[in-house]
């Protein structure tokens, strides 16, 4: 009896460890890190908490109350899409250190929409995704640079470059006000170079440029400023900046009457950061402005009208911001490249999948972005707007007019570009 | 009467350091042994805060700045010049030894308050500089690539295994040579000017002079602990040298006690762990985005408010004082009976 017993234990013991061998072979010959049977895990770094966390902070709410949606309604190919966010406070080092943690330990299979410039470059010279095989999906910089194919093989832009919205913005100057006198306030650092750059393609000639320091813009440096462009007698005014720059620039102007024509770079351009600061609505009013999305006030958009239901249930009283549409369409575009990737995506197909598929995926922008086998290029350009009276963003005239360029020499083109439609329930198909 | 005894310089003791170490780094998994370094460049700058306030008295919260001055000057080195890393790490002392002095000299005229607004000031303002010369890189920074691990080592070994093997020598070597300096005359005058410096200066110390040499001796390791954290992330950028990394820093130094060289580590690994840690307590309690980000930095700054107000002299040295005050009573224990 004693003996049958132990065969019987030693027979169903061996029966369990083929079976546990078995299984575990299984997923390790097709799984990919960060993908399992259930879940597909992606990492991002950002500043959370700190001076540069204004307005991006909502970034990963955005990207979550998507992939939220997108879990509930399937997830891709039955896998829950997850997020795993950690805050770098807008320190190279802390985004090193967060992205290692991000590989390393919680073994994400992407990163996705890392934030700023020095950055990404610091994570992708010391962790080096590239080497490891690491998609960075959709970095947050308009630093042309990342687009680099060479020196960042694994590395796909979203935002449009810097450089192209000046040559954009040169455009618009050329056909909307030639003969007047234009001043341009820029960062004076890579942003601004970039932005220099762009002017001098679209041969946008400036009355006066001035330039600021990262970190030195509020309320007394923006009254020097003033007095800098009223002695320039500048009918219009670029404000080239980051949102600080912008909100300081139009608060002090406000008090002091001073009203040429305003002209917003996208970066500074958000009018909920700009207003959130205490500058009055009715000075943005009829500023011009330019966005790669639409307005975040068009409900006739499908997409607007789309992300904003779904972030009002996931993240109820935040407001629908363009860092909460841009946040959304990023996710909406990794969900399309995860299902393009196959039925079991890997670090490699994901990759191939932008690389092949990345310029048709549906999205909110209402410009065409350039992926391709040689090219992380993404999106390629902007519609021009006016500030309503209320301060937001919209269409002249209700219609938008969409300008593509490139980063290099190419010209300035009103774009043709027909906006793929929003695939059913907004879920890749 | 005591015995004169010559004092000993302990090398034994680092090089049983280093051995452990290397072996140590074989064990681990690649996040450990990045941590690892980082834990290491920790080690360097607080003991160069330690050696600085603890010792020679003197209030920095611009060693940030002395770091980027080391960083900047190593990959600007390594740059235009493509100099052996070892070159390139030597200078960055120079170079912030340097910066120390100049700084010094104006220190030496300062105390208290006004020598602390004038680091903080440093803190602030010198790294931006970088935007200003082009040959610094602007915002965006400069790459730094100390190259590849020699390929004697094997197709296995890591970079950050590299970096780990590098800055874990270059924190011994500068732990071994602080710690046999704050026990030399040197020391002694630095410790006999911050108890009272009317008293030092009759006993024949030049106490300026000396506090001078403490603040290049500082920053010199300063600069080294900047190139070597500049070697860890690959770049050299103004963002990487924040004002909080001065402020984490006299943190990790006040958590190590500010006079005891011995409780570095304790410093330098609780600023390594204390994200990692926060990350475990947010996830086991199940918090929202908010609390997880905002953890570490209440951690921190309770354990500061605690060590502060409880081991203000750090616990190794609290540790040390109680001992102390046991033997004391002991011995006076033992007298009484006789």
């Amino acid at each position: 009896m004693k003996a049958l017993n132990r065969r019987k234990l030693i027979t169903a013991s061996a029966v369990l460890a083929i079976v546990g061998l078995a299984s575990t072979a299984i997923p390790a010959q097709a799984a990919e890190v960060g993908v399992s049977s259930t879940q597909i895990k992606l990492g991002m770094t950002l500043p959370m908490t700190g001076t540069a966390s204004l307005g991006y902070n909502k970034i990963p709410g955005a990207a979550k109350a998507y992939f939220d949606y997108l879990n509930a309604n399937g997830g891709i190919n039955g896998r829950k899409v997850t997020l795993v966010v950690k805050d770098d406070r807008y320190v190279p080092t802390e985004a090193v250190a967060k992205t290692n943690e991000l590989i390393l330990k919680d073994k994400v299979m992407a990163l996705l929409a890392p934030l700023g410039t020095a950055n990404v470059k610091a994570v992708a010279s010391s962790v080096n995704p590239a080497r490891r095989g690491v998609p960075v999906l959709f970095v947050n910089t308009g630093f042309s640079g990342f687009a680099d194919v060479k020196k960042y093989p694994t590395t796909y832009t979203v935002l449009p470059s810097y450089i192209m919205e000046a040559k954009i913005m040169g455009e618009y100057i050329k056909e909307n006000f030639a003969g007047k006198k234009i001043g341009l306030l820029y960062q004076d650092d890579d942003f601004g170079t970039d932005a220099l750059a762009g002017f001098k393609a679209a041969g946008t000639n400036f009355a006066i440029k001035v330039p600021y320091a990262s970190g030195s813009q509020n309320a007394a440096a923006a009254a020097g400023w003033i007095t800098k462009f009223k002695a320039a007698e500048v009918d219009v005014v670029i404000l080239f900046g980051v949102s600080s720059a912008t909100s300081a620039m139009l608060g002090v102007a406000a008090q002091l009457k001073y009203a040429p024509q305003w002209m917003l770079g996208s970066v500074g351009g958000d009018a909920t950061t700009i207003k959130a600061t205490g500058v009055p609505a009715g000075v943005l009013y009829n500023a011009i402005g330019f966005s790669p999305v639409p307005a975040t006030t068009d409900m006739k958009d499908e997409y607007v009208k789309f992300f904003s239901d779904i972030y009002a249930k996931a993240v109820p009283g935040s407001a629908f911001d363009l860092n909460v549409l841009l946040g959304m369409n990023t996710a909406f575009m990794t969900a399309q490249a995860l299902k393009a990737a196959g039925a079991n995506p890997t670090r490699k197909s994901l990759l191939a999948a932008i690389d092949s598929k990345g310029a048709t995926f549906a999205n909110s922008a209402l410009v065409p972005a350039g992926y391709s086998k040689t090219s992380h290029v993404g999106l390629t350009g902007y519609w021009v707007g006016k500030y309503s009276p209320a301060g937001d963003l919209s269409p002249i005239g209700g219609t938008y007019v969409t300008y593509t360029t490139d980063s290099g020499s190419g010209p300035v083109v009103k774009s043709t570009y027909k906006r793929p439609a929003m695939p059913a329930k907004g879920l890749p198909n | 009467m005591h015995k004169a005894k010559k004092e000993s310089t302990h090398l034994p003791i680092f090089i049983l350091g280093g051995i452990v170490l290397y072996f140590l780094s074989g064990l681990v998994d690649e996040l450990r042994v990045y941590q690892g370094a980082t834990i290491a460049v920790y080690v360097i700058a607080i003991s160069s805060i330690i050696l600085l306030t603890g010792y020679s008295g003197q209030v920095s919260l611009g060693h940030g700045a002395l770091m980027a001055v080391g960083a900047y000057a190593a990959a600007v080195l390594r740059i235009e010049f493509n100099l052996p890393i070892i070159v390139c790490f030597v200078v960055a002392v120079l170079a912030a030894a340097f910066g120390g002095a100049l700084l010094g000299a104006a220190a030496a005229r300062l105390s208290g308050p006004y020598l602390a607004g004038t680091t903080l000031a440093l803190a602030i303002g010198l790294p931006s500089l970088a935007n200003q010369f082009e040959v610094l890189g602007g915002e965006q920074g400069l790459l730094f690539d100390v190259g590849f691990p020699p390929l004697s080592l094997g197709e296995e070994f890591t970079q950050y295994k590299w970096f780990f093997w590098i800055a874990a020598l270059a924190a011994l070597i500068s732990m071994w040579v602080v710690r046999n300096l704050l026990n030399s005359a040197y020391g002694r005058a630095w410790r006999a000017g911050r108890g009272n410096e009317v008293a030092a200066q009759l006993a024949g110390i030049n106490t300026a002079r000396s506090k001078v040499l403490a603040f290049t001796i500082s920053a010199g390791i300063a600069g080294l602990a900047g190139a070597l954290l500049a070697m860890t992330i690959g770049t050299v950028s103004p963002s990487a040298f924040p004002l909080a990394l001065s402020f984490s820093l006299l943190t990790g130094a006040v958590l190590s006690g500010i006079t005891t060289l011995g409780g570095v580590i304790i410093g330098a690994v609780v600023l390594v762990a204390i994200p990692e840690i926060a990350d475990v307590v947010a996830h086991r309690l199940g918090s929202s985005e908010s609390v997880t980000t905002n953890l570490p930095g209440l951690i921190v700054s309770g354990l500061l408010i605690l060590t502060v107000l409880f081991v203000p002299n750090g616990p190794v040295e609290q540790h040390r004082a109680r001992k102390a005050k046991h033997a004391a009573r002991h011995a006076s224990s033992k007298q009484e009976k006789h």
